[in-house]
């Protein structure tokens, strides 16, 4: 079965999708230690969500028990929206008594969910992008996993720039919200520091769709790197019309924030060709947990990882390993195990930082292959470049 | 070339697309008084059928060609079968039930398709750009220039000079006056509404290469398509052309003159007309 079939199948379960109900998704034997997995499991961001159900559902199920209990797990459809999000918590929370929740694809739902978490006593972990996550807006009961945009500029543009010194100058087309923003800022100031200049910026809403006229506000820049700051389907959108404009030839193409394995499925190797793409994971990379996790997959759904899999399957076994280490599930007891905590993670050695609760791992740079290239269906980059940047904790604006 | 002189170029290629988007929505208005909700979900399948012929290894041109015209057949059953039944009803029964149906094309694209997105490929001999001096524009997106203008012209002659086009435009004033002719008017009511659906889906066949394909696509077409039948005058074949460019080049040459409102001026400009002329630019009062 490959990944495509396997989202069929999860999507057959969903009919409607709008009607997606919590549900029970492990094992619910008596006394057994809940966790949550709020993730969207209709609507636009419904696929990353599917993936990430099946990210806890293999973790958990990997290691059975802990605390000699069982453990189980509900997924709980968001929609993507954190008033629903929000709710969908408190249920189970109190319902279930669920204090472990992995989830919030979407920035404003994770941002929602954290501030509950703390209310609520419990503890939640996500891969969501704001800043204000592990910055502004940090609390006790919340942790990320994902690099925030500081560092997924830092690790991307940056090394770009190396590799192309003739580069001079640069195009951004921005989504006009905090993610967008925070990409925005941090590259401006590499390109400040570099000395390059940046030739232009287009704004546009988080429902746009066509960005024919924004690319040729680019086109008509000359620039040299056009640096695409949106996410999901927009900057699949904007990749595919601008190469349809000709911009792979007259120019170099980075998406900042990739989503990962999916967007280069839906895109296809042909467009990714001498693409640069900015990642948080990919199934390629090169340590003992991410080969675990891809015999895994392979072995159990017959597809490799993606990164709502993954981000999914690592927050889930960050708080299984601090729970089995604070021998106690008392929220309080496993979240002062995850602060600080060093683990084996998927990147290589990941730590929390104690002071923000941001996981410090690695940030990816890289290149879609030629097809004739390809080992496997799946074999679509190379990784050309990572490595970790992280704001001082003084300058994230965090105080707990 | 002047970014603005580009982005009108530009602005008429997204305008066209838009029209062949619009104009069945507005035909189907104009003649049934039905509201179509279910008219972005005919583009999704134009844009998906299109996706899998060329998965099984069908050409583009027979994509365009075919496509349109399976989309149109399955609408004329879905009329017959069931629209058909509530024509009479107020227009909230209308949009429940094309709302529906909309939402149940929606769910099988999914459940057969996935729900992640796919790109569908250009042919061969529409990809690449052409270049004329400073100005550089897609081949593909000029074929759909030429392409939706010269089946626009098909289109008007259909509408304007045919016995076809006569019954429809009679039947768009008085359905029983047509009906006292001899016309079968239950029988134009399904021709219409499945020539509305193909051009939704002959926009979803041509759309596909320059948005990919993805389940949601029908509900943001669907917004854009009212706006054109609001801002050009529901039932209007020339209001929809007229509606489509407009709001392509406002949004076009607004992605120059202030990017981060191009989508919200699309808005705006309907909201302009309906004050301004609450019939929409070519609409009948």
């Amino acid at each position: 079965m490959n990944r495509r079939n396997l989202l069929k199948m999860a999507a057959l379960g969903a009919v409607p999708g709008s009607l997606w109900a919590a549900r029970s998704a492990l094992a619910q034997s008596a006394g057994a230690i809940q966790f949550a997995c709020p993730v969207p499991m209709s609507g636009a961001f419904a696929a990353n969500g599917k993936f990430a159900d099946l990210g806890m559902k293999l973790a958990l199920e990997q290691y059975g028990k802990a605390l000699d209990r069982p453990l189980a797990y509900t997924v709980l459809d968001t929609e993507g929206k954190p008033a629903t999000a929000v709710r969908k918590v408190q249920e189970i929370a109190q319902q279930k008594g669920a204090k472990f929740w992995a989830g919030g694809i979407l920035s404003s739902e994770a941002l929602a969910m954290g501030k509950e978490a703390e209310k609520a006593n419990a503890v939640f972990i996500t891969t969501a992008g704001a800043d204000e996550i592990t910055g502004k807006d940090c609390n006790r009961a919340t942790f990320r996993w994902s690099v925030p945009t500081f560092g997924a500029i830092e690790q991307t543009l940056r090394p770009l720039l190396a590799e192309k010194p003739d580069a001079k100058r640069v195009y951004t087309i921005t989504p006009q919200y905090v993610f967008g923003e925070g990409l925005l800022s941090a590259a401006k100031s590499i390109l400040k520091e570099k000395g390059i200049e940046h030739v232009g910026n287009s704004y546009h809403s988080l429902t746009e769709k066509e960005f024919s006229g924004y690319l040729t506000n680019a086109m008509a820049a000359q620039p040299d790197i056009l640096l695409i700051l949106n996410f999901g389907s927009q900057s699949s959108d904007t990749l595919r019309q601008a190469v349809s404009f000709g911009m792979k030839q007259n120019c170099t193409i980075l998406i900042a924030w990739a989503s990962g394995l999916e967007q280069f499925e839906s895109l296809g190797a042909d467009l990714c060709e001498g693409v640069y793409f900015g990642a948080q994971y990919w199934h390629g990379i090169d340590s003992p947990l991410n080969k675990e996790l891809v015999q895994l997959t392979q072995s159990k759904l017959k597809m490799n990882p993606n990164y709502s899999l993954a981000g999914s399957y690592i927050c889930t076994r960050i708080m299984v390993d601090a729970m089995i280490k604070a021998n106690s599930d008392d929220p309080a007891k496993v979240i002062a195990q995850m602060e600080g905590m060093r683990y084996e993670g998927l990147t290589g050695t990941e730590e929390i930082r104690k002071e923000d609760h941001q996981v410090l791992k690695n940030y990816y740079l890289l290149k879609g292959k030629k097809k004739s290239e390809m080992k496997d269906k799946d074999d679509y980059a190379i990784i050309v470049h990572s490595g970790q940047s992280f704001l001082p904790v003084a300058e994230t604006g965090c105080k707990m | 070339m002047n970014v603005y002189l580009l982005q009108v170029v530009n602005g008429i290629g997204v305008g066209m697309l838009y029209f062949l988007l619009a104009v069945g929505l507005s035909i189907i208005f104009g003649l049934l008084r039905f509201v179509n909700f279910a008219h972005g979900a005919f583009y999704l399948l134009g844009a998906y059928f299109c996706f899998q012929a060329i998965q099984w290894g069908l050409n583009f041109w027979i994509a365009l060609a075919v496509v349109p015209l399976i989309v149109g057949a399955c609408a004329w059953v879905v009329e017959k079968v069931v629209l058909r039944h509530v024509y009479a009803q107020p227009h909230e029964f209308h949009i429940l039930i094309t709302v529906g149906l909309a939402l149940v094309l929606q769910e099988v694209v999914i459940v057969i398709w996935g729900p992640l997105g796919d790109n569908v490929a250009a042919p061969a001999s529409l990809q690449g750009v052409v270049m004329w001096g400073s100005f550089i524009y897609p081949k593909y997106r000029l074929f759909v220039i030429g392409f939706t203008a010269v089946f626009a012209l098909l289109l008007w002659y259909v509408l304007e000079g045919t016995r076809l086009g006569s019954a429809v435009r009679a039947g768009s004033e008085s359905t029983e006056m047509v009906s006292l002719l001899g016309i079968n008017v239950f029988r134009v009511f399904s021709l219409v509404f499945a020539l509305g659906a193909a051009t939704a889906a002959l926009a979803g066949v041509l759309a596909a290469p320059i948005r990919g394909v993805e389940p949601f696509m029908g509900i943001e077409a669907l917004g854009i398509a009212f706006v054109i039948v609001v801002v050009g005058g529901m039932g209007s074949f020339s209001g929809a052309l007229v509606g489509g460019l407009l709001i392509g080049i406002v949004q076009s040459v607004m992605s120059t003159l202030w990017p981060e409102g191009a989508r919200l001026m699309i808005y705006v400009a309907m909201a302009a007309v309906l004050l301004l002329r609450p019939h929409g630019l070519l609409g009948r009062g």
